[in-house]
């Protein structure tokens, strides 16, 4: 689920930027650090929105640099459990399979794949329904339900079901060429 | 029934007899007086105002014997029924004993307990929906208000908790009780005994004036007798067979409640629960039980055959085989069909009792593959069985459903102490409340209390709950209790399981998988399906051996001497790197770069660990160690990119974190990998000074590998884990106020860091110093000069005994201290000697020089050979901060500040100088090769590209410039040390060092590799 929040971080800054240029120079050292970066309570920062609030920089002694305390609104994206997400199939096994939606790998057990579609190996290991009308290969569209989370200091990582209903195949990269 | 009731003294008394009338012996009058009560609960009346705790249970019962009564038309004919016929259940009759063991004490107990009337008050109304009347849903709601009320009274006096120590103390028998005696009987009579007993109250009634009998199953040659007088027993067993009346032995009162405690042991084994055979072809064999014949202590247990088809043929045809023990036939499944085929007479046989077919091969029962076989209780064992997954799947085979529960009790049985903890989710596997979920609560032993997580219980007790044990009837009760006390349940610890949903994430604490953790992908029954957090691979294990968990651990990582991800040199002198631990084995991915090679190997087939820390060559030559990153450029896992982990025979195993197969190892020659800049992230940080030093551009000499593994092994050791791996070590402050303490590192922020003393109760902020000091972390300083150790390979080993040395005790420069450093890039020859003389300089007390100069001499002796003069002597004016050698490494605020990035970018300029060929990397496209025309303040180059400069001008950031190094008899030029600027010829190259030919003097001088740079041909 993707949150608007305001998030706060303390910034540091050489003092070589200060100047006229001094908050763009905040603005985008902040988008550097932080977007793309995971925490356990808010998820992936997607994108910074924008600065909500620049405090008082304080000088810290010996170094010159500065810190900022600075509040900005992002896009955070976070994975629940029981939430339904699309996603692109990144890699086919035995096992089941991965897939990506966005910064977060989720992975859908073989368990949790409907029991009438088997897995063939082969050039493109896929699963495949036996009539062969739905088929899940890497690059495939599928649509997952969440059904736990892990989150580790810098990934999310998720396994999902498509053993429910309007749960599956999406758009299949062969029907698409 | 063995039990023998002589008259009712009161009322109380009576009513015991209708509780527990399933098994009493009661007259008509009694029946019809029972019939009535039965009655009466709707109204609650009188009779319910002596009913006891027991009895909730004993409603079952109740309804069952009207039940029979039904059935038999009579009551008497069902007595009698029972008595001759079956009908004595074993487990009935336990609990039975222990009823009337309860109950004797119990009339003491009411009338002393002044809360009584409130708790059977309460009582009274709790029953009522126990049994299902017509009029039962009319005034639900009423009742429901009602028992709110009458509990909120009740609870002020909290008698309706469940039964004290002191309670059940009173229950106890007393001097005024009834006495048990002992007669002795023939053997094997003592039921008939009992039963005959029973007969004879029966027909006499109130003349036999004993209270009771019973035959105890795993008492021989006796029955005991409850009587008030020995005068009784001897009336009642007069005249009888099979007793002999000449020895009655009276029980002494303490050991009254031993002779009617139940042994627990018996109850273990029950049908369903998994066993091993101790004895025999089957020894060891897991068996499952079918029967249970306490009498004869024989037990009916299931097993996969192990039967020579061949050899019992033989034997059936009266063709004597010579009787070879050695050979024991491996378990498989019994084939009819081929067993026909041997000409093996195979009958096929129904039995009586069950109706179910067997098939009978010279003596020996075979059920859908199975043996059938009774043997003695002795040769089994029943205590800590754990199947393991492929036996149960044997078993499981023909019966699908079945092995599933079986196996849980016994796997129940073997729990260890402490197994449920407040806050586990559990279900209930067994009784009435089955699947009831719910969350632990309290743990007493043997008891969990758990909150349920449903409303509104079903709270009708079945038949079966009468008989199971008594103390599934005190737990009942409080069951029962606790759910109108809207609290928690009670249950039995061996009913619950524990439970878990999918996505619950998991650690497995017992079993093969211990632990390993992971996710939940699937609930099969008891059995859970986890998705490993580090192979990413199913693991299948019991929910009751695992806990739910944060944490993410790999499992079992160690075995004999060797541990995941070691190197280990095979018996067959390949060697690999073990990507998984086994219960006896490793798998280990093979040294071949060619394709991926996983083989199992046993411990001992493992020669030794290899440990050398070993350098290989990547395609462009540069040095790889470990931990260097690379890339693979070809082969099967081109594209792959990771830290090296192992190098050995210039084969290198890469770590991929990305790579899901062989736990994310990847094994490639190193000739076809290509080492990649510093660790990630790090160049983007910007008024980071370290930046600069992981960064490949500071140090242009050699393809910018070198300063991130320099920076690296100095910082955080092998690890490679950056500069954040000070924290927490202990530090010693070098300088100021704070000077000489020692403290914990517990912050750094860009070259500050927050220490909190140890002597102190405080936290200061210092510079980081230490880095300077050491020397290693200013890669611009020493690889100017010609002989810095750590251009060159070979300081590896020597380096790790500074490393040691320093680790742990860097040392802080404290604010306030003056920088005031000659500016580093004046100084040369004497640098490297000085950094490292300072070091341990620094660390040790300067008190001491002999330990620095052994510490010092350990160190960097092996790669200075050039300068051995002054950094060498440990009396050296170098551990003196002041000193010309000391000085400039010593104020490590004046090397910060060199370093601090505004004047960073006009430093690292100077590290490339114009002439000089590079490889421009600019992301998304290939390397290209040009020539430096110029370099900018900012740090960043001007390239024309092209080997001679002639294509298009392009600026480079210093991070995507690499230096080409030059070969030999190629035109150089020195970037770095006093000859920076000049031009050369490199006229040899030994190791790490080149040998040049400066133009402008032609000395002949031996730099280090790193600064030399070929120029462009002009």
């Amino acid at each position: 689920m993707f949150f608007h929040i305001i998030l706060e971080r303390n910034m540091q800054l050489h003092p070589r930027h200060f100047g006229s240029r001094l908050r763009d120079k905040l603005v985008s050292k902040l988008v550097k650090e932080v977007e793309g970066t995971c925490s356990g309570r808010h998820g992936f920062v997607v994108a910074i929105m924008g600065i909500e609030h620049v405090g008082k920089g304080l000088i810290r002694d010996g170094t010159g640099f500065v810190t900022f305390p600075v509040k900005y609104k992002c896009v955070v994206f976070r994975p629940f459990k029981g939430e339904i997400l699309e996603a692109v199939v990144t890699m086919v096994n035995k096992m089941g399979f991965f897939a990506e939606t966005g910064p977060v790998q989720v992975f859908v057990s073989n368990h949790l794949i409907p029991d009438d579609m088997e897995f063939q190996s082969g050039d493109t290991p896929n699963y495949i329904t036996s009539d062969g009308s739905v088929k899940i290969q890497k690059d495939s569209e599928v649509r997952l339900k969440i059904i736990g989370t892990r989150v580790d200091a810098t990934e999310i990582f998720c396994i999902g079901t498509i053993k429910d209903d309007f749960l599956g195949v999406i758009s299949d990269p062969g029907a698409a060429a | 029934m063995p039990r023998v009731r002589d008259d009712y003294e009161d009322d109380l008394d009576e009513e015991e007899g209708d509780e527990y009338g399933g098994e009493e012996l009661l007259d008509d009058e009694e029946e019809a007086e029972d019939e009535e009560e039965d009655e009466d609960y709707d109204a609650g009346e009188k009779s319910a105002k002596k009913r006891r705790r027991s009895e909730f249970i004993d409603d079952a019962a109740l309804e069952d014997d009207e039940e029979e009564d039904d059935d038999y038309g009579g009551r008497r004919s069902s007595k009698k029924g029972r008595g001759g016929g079956g009908f004595i259940d074993d487990i009935a009759l336990e609990a039975d004993e222990e009823e009337e063991e309860e109950e004797e004490g119990e009339d003491d107990f009411i009338v002393d307990n002044p809360a009584d009337i409130v708790e059977d008050d309460d009582r009274r109304m709790h029953r009522r929906p126990l049994l299902p009347r017509e009029d039962q849903e009319e005034d639900v709601e009423d009742l429901e208000r009602r028992i709110q009320e009458r509990y909120a009274r009740s609870s002020q006096a909290e008698y309706d908790e469940e039964t004290t120590d002191v309670e059940q103390q009173a229950l106890l028998p007393s001097v005024r009780d009834p006495k048990l005696w002992m007669v002795k009987c023939a053997i094997g009579r003592e039921r008939e005994v009992a039963v005959c007993l029973m007969q004879k109250f029966i027909d006499k009634g109130s003349e036999l004036q004993i209270r009771s009998a019973i035959a105890l199953d795993h008492l021989k040659n006796y029955i005991y007798i409850e009587a008030d007088k020995e005068a009784h027993v001897r009336e009642a067993i007069k005249g009888m067979r099979n007793i002999f009346g000449a020895k009655i032995t009276l029980v002494p009162i303490k050991e009254m409640t031993d002779v009617l405690s139940v042994e627990s042991k018996a109850i273990d084994l029950s049908r369903d629960t998994w066993v091993r055979m101790k004895t025999g072809t089957y020894k060891g064999d897991l068996a499952k039980v079918l029967d249970v014949d306490n009498v004869r202590q024989r037990v009916t247990v299931k097993l996969i055959p192990r039967i020579d088809l061949q050899a019992l043929a033989n034997k059936l045809d009266g063709r004597e085989v010579a009787k070879k023990k050695a050979f024991v036939p491996p378990p498989r499944f019994m084939n009819i069909e081929e067993a026909r085929e041997l000409h093996i007479r195979v009958e096929r046989r129904r039995d009586p009792m069950t109706g179910d077919y067997y098939e009978n091969i010279g003596g020996m029962m075979f059920k859908d593959g199975f043996l059938i076989k009774t043997v003695s209780m002795k040769s089994i064992s029943t205590q800590n069985i754990q199947p393991t997954f492929d036996e149960l799947e044997k078993f499981r085979q023909p019966d699908e459903r079945d092995g599933e529960i079986g196996s849980l009790s016994t796997l129940f049985a073997n729990r260890k102490k402490g197994h449920f903890m407040k806050g586990d989710a559990v279900i209930i596997v067994k009784g009435d409340l089955k699947n009831l979920k719910g969350w632990v609560e309290k743990v007493e032993d043997g008891n969990v209390h758990i909150r349920p997580n449903e409303k509104g219980l079903p709270v009708l007790c079945s038949t079966s709950e009468l008989f199971l044990q008594y103390s599934k009837l005190v737990l009942s009760v409080c069951l029962l209790l606790s759910f109108f006390m809207q609290k928690t349940l009670a249950i039995n610890e061996k009913e619950l399981c524990k439970y878990f949903e999918p996505g619950n994430h998991v650690k497995v604490i017992s079993g093969s998988h211990e632990g390993a953790t992971g996710m939940v992908v699937k609930v099969e029954g008891h059995v859970l399906i986890i998705l490993s957090d580090t192979t990413k691979e199913h693991i299948r294990v019991f929910a009751d051996h695992v806990v739910e968990s944060s944490e993410v651990t790999t499992g079992v990582t160690k075995l004999g001497d060797f541990e995941l991800h070691d190197l280990v040199l095979l018996d067959n002198m390949s060697f690999g790197v073990i990507i998984r631990v086994e219960s006896e084995a490793f798998q280990v991915l093979k040294g071949v770069p060619d394709r991926p090679e996983v083989v199992l190997v046993r411990l001992r087939e493992i020669k030794s660990k290899i440990d050398k820390k070993l350098v290989a060559q990547d395609r462009s030559k540069n040095t790889i160690s470990v931990k260097d990153v690379v890339r693979v450029l070809e082969g099967p896992c081109k594209g792959k990119q990771g830290p090296v982990e192992h190098i050995f025979r210039g084969v290198l195993f890469i770590y991929d974190r990305h790579h899901l197969e062989h736990a994310g190892f990847i094994c490639a020659k190193s000739q076809s990998c290509l080492v990649v800049g510093g660790s990630r992230g790090n160049r983007e940080k910007i008024g980071d000074p370290l930046s600069y030093l992981r960064t490949p551009q500071r140090v242009p000499q050699s393809p910018g590998r070198l300063p991130p593994r320099a920076g690296g092994r100095h910082r955080g050791g092998p690890g490679g884990r950056g500069h954040d791996s000070l924290i927490g070590t202990t530090v010693k402050i070098r300088l100021g106020p704070y000077k000489g303490y020692r403290g914990r590192v517990k912050d750094i922020k860009g070259t500050t860091v927050r220490v909190e003393l140890e002597s102190q109760m405080k936290e200061v902020t210092g510079k980081d110093s230490s880095r300077y000091g050491m020397g290693s972390e200013t890669p611009m300083h020493p690889s100017r000069t010609p002989m810095h150790p750590y251009m060159t390979p070979m300081r590896d080993p020597g380096a790790t005994p500074i490393h040691d040395g320093i680790i742990g005790k860097k040392r802080i420069l404290l604010r306030g201290e003056p920088p005031g450093s000659p500016p580093s890039r004046t100084y040369d020859a004497p640098t490297p000697g000085s950094g490292w003389a300072n070091t341990p300089g620094g660390s040790y007390d300067a008190a001491t020089p002999r330990d620095n100069g052994s510490a010092y001499v350990n160190a960097p002796s092996p790669y200075l050979p050039s300068t051995p003069g002054q950094p060498m002597t440990p009396s050296s004016a170098a551990y003196l901060p002041g000193t010309p050698g000391g000085q400039p490494m010593t104020p490590g605020g004046g090397g910060l500040d060199m370093m601090s990035p505004a004047i960073g970018g006009e430093n690292e300029g100077l590290w490339l100088l114009p002439d000089i060929l590079v490889n421009v990397h600019k992301p998304g496209d290939d390397a290209m090769i040009g020539v430096v025309q110029e370099v900018m303040a900012d740090g960043s180059c001007r390239v024309a590209l092209g080997s001679d400069g002639s294509g298009d001008m392009v600026t480079a950031q210093p991070n995507e410039i690499e230096v080409i190094q030059p070969r030999k008899s190629d035109k150089i030029k020195i970037m770095g040390g006093a000859q920076r600027g000049s031009t050369g010829k490199l006229i040899g190259v030994d190791g790490t060092d080149g040998i040049v030919k400066v133009d402008d003097t032609l000395d002949v001088k031996i730099l280090d590799m790193g600064i030399l740079a070929k120029l462009a041909q002009s």
